[in-house]
């Protein structure tokens, strides 16, 4: 099981670096990070993070509203092509993302694709049957 | 110059003989309602006989939360078979308002909305656009009959869409409008999208602005845009709705008309009557309302009258532009609101936290209302769609409570000022 940690956030100055000096605070490295904003002045920070338990609650003791989302992570190529090997192969094990990102692990060598999904359990069990190799937790947040 | 010559310019005493005469048949219909029928001081006042106007200080006042609490029939001094159309305020939380007319009601309105026209030099020769909402809403119908009953021709164009507004204009040659004054500047901009200048490509006038609280700037400045004399038009559905009080060709002060209503100034915390000339909340009493009379309605308008006749020969006195509430209401978009409608809403809502804030500001020369909510720390669960969701949900609720879309904009826990004692909510930022 592998947690992504999702601010959420109003689209104003100063409040990303809000979250940034929380994490900051506690010795906490960022992975990989992305912003969904809406255009209704709010939207979510998704982190990926090395300690994801402890930022949440770090987040959410000074205040902000901080959740661990569950997401899926696969393995990729880091390599021209790389991606479209991977959504081809989940493609044809039929699963369908909602928001997704990536992280490299070592350049010219591999990658993580962090995907949100609706039901997990499914999406796995899919995943895995296709012949995709899962990345868990600890590997994912690296140290 | 007058639609009524002889009522318009009636000298003070004779209107004063007319208002009484008028009263006494009032209050001897309101009774009939079960509201009025269980106020004693009324049947003490028409036993001892009304011989001045003053006497009406001795009946108790009536309140929109009186007209909330005898929802939907204590009100009623008619047979209902009598009763020929209703007009209802918003609300979908708690009782809204409702005001009932019977055929001479919708006759004497239709009488002074035309006497309002002519007043501001609108005749039967004029091509009359009504840019406003038909149905419960007094603005589209009262217009409506006052235009026919002048005898333009009228162009019940109801709200919104510009570029179709624009081309009824073009195509029927409108030359007067009626519209509230915060669209008129989102309908300028229209115009100048489409490469057009209302001042060269319109036939347009004279414009009437009203059911939106305005400065002389701003009406100036729709002046300028459209080359127009724009003139202010006052009224409220409790008293029919526009109608109750107009702006002469003089364009200073709405003359009042004496022979439908009485008007009281009075001072909103000791309720004593203010004199000529100093602020104070209008209340007001129904002179010619037979299915349902209202007696000494709190407004909440603050306003004056203002001393002296009017150069034009009107003997009814003018109102001052209204300066402000002496409640918490608001209004947008010419719809009332009060900010207890938008918190019935949100209070019911297990998602969002108990601060709140109403925003109100004009974008893109629109009046807008934004609301804040907080998102309870306890909901949130990252995922996006749910707040969307929410973000949407709000926004249904709240535009079917008070008839205006608002922006819902949701806000990180703790980010609103908490609220001390009466809350400031309301925030006005709107340019006037």
């Amino acid at each position: 099981m592998t947690y992504q940690v999702s601010v959420f956030l109003e689209n104003r100055l100063g409040r990303l670096e809000k979250v940034t000096a929380v994490l900051r605070e506690a010795e906490i490295n960022i992975r990989s990070i992305h912003l969904n904003h809406t255009a209704n002045d709010w939207g979510i920070l998704n982190l990926v993070v090395s300690r994801p338990e402890l930022a949440c609650e770090k987040l959410n003791a000074s205040g902000m509203s901080a959740a661990l989302r569950e997401i899926v992570v696969l393995k990729m190529d880091d390599k021209p092509g790389g991606l479209d090997v991977l959504l081809k192969a989940i493609a044809g094990a039929g699963v369908n993302f909602t928001n997704a990102y990536g992280r490299i692990v070592n350049e010219g060598g591999s990658a993580f694709f962090m995907v949100d999904v609706q039901d997990i359990p499914e999406a796995r069990s899919r995943l895995a049957s296709s012949g995709l190799e899962i990345i868990e937790d600890t590997q994912v947040y690296g140290p | 110059m007058y639609w009524e010559h002889s009522l318009e310019t009636l000298d003070r005493n004779s209107l004063e003989n007319l208002q009484l005469e008028r009263l006494t048949n009032s209050l001897q219909l309101a009774v009939r309602s079960s509201h009025y029928g269980r106020c004693p001081a009324i049947g003490r006042l028409l036993d001892s006989g009304i011989i001045s106007i003053e006497q009406i200080r001795d009946l108790p006042f009536t309140t929109k939360d009186d007209l909330r609490r005898d929802f939907p029939w204590g009100f009623l001094a008619a047979d209902k078979k009598d009763v020929v159309r209703l007009h209802s305020s918003s609300g979908t939380t708690g009782n809204p308002t409702v005001v009932y007319h019977n055929r001479h009601d919708l006759d004497s309105w239709a009488n002074l909305m035309a006497r309002s026209l002519y007043a501001a030099g609108v005749r039967e020769t004029d091509v009359f656009q009504n840019i406003c909402g038909y149905g419960l809403f007094t603005g589209g119908l009262g217009f409506q009959y006052g235009i026919e009953r002048l005898g333009c021709l009228s162009i019940p164009a109801g709200a919104g869409n510009s570029p179709r507004q624009i081309k009824l204009m073009r195509d029927f040659g409108t030359t007067v409008a009626h519209a509230i004054p915060s669209y008129l500047g989102r309908l300028f901009d229209v115009f100048k999208e489409e490469g057009l200048d209302p001042r060269e490509d319109t036939h347009l006038h004279t414009l009437v602005i009203g059911a939106e609280p305005h400065t002389e700037e701003h009406r100036r400045r729709i002046e300028e845009m459209f080359g127009v004399r724009a003139f202010n038009s006052f009224g409220l559905s409790e008293m029919n709705g526009p109608g109750v009080a107009f702006e002469c060709t003089e364009q200073n002060g709405l003359h009042v008309w004496e022979d439908a209503f009485v008007v009281e100034i009075i001072d909103p915390d000791t309720l004593e009557p203010v004199p000529d000339g100093e602020i104070g909340e209008l209340v007001m009493t129904t002179l010619d309302r037979q299915a349902m009379p209202v007696i000494r309605f709190r407004t909440r308008d603050l306003t004056r009258i203002l001393p002296g006749p009017c150069p034009c020969g009107r003997t009814h006195r003018r109102l001052d532009r209204i300066s402000g509430r002496s409640d918490d209401m608001f209004i947008i978009k010419g719809c009332n609101v009060f900010p207890m409608q938008v918190e019935g809403i949100l209070m019911k809502l297990p998602e969002v936290g108990d601060d709140y804030r109403i925003i109100l500001r004009t974008i893109d020369d629109q009046d807008e209302m934004i609301v804040e909510v907080e998102v309870k720390k306890e909901w949130f669960r990252g995922d996006l769609t749910l707040l969307d969701r929410l973000q949407k949900r709000i926004t249904h609720l709240v535009r079917d409570e008070v008839l205006v879309r608002p922006l819902i904009r949701l806000v990180e826990p703790g980010s609103i000022p908490k609220a001390e004692g009466k809350a400031v909510r309301v925030l006005d930022q709107r340019r006037k």
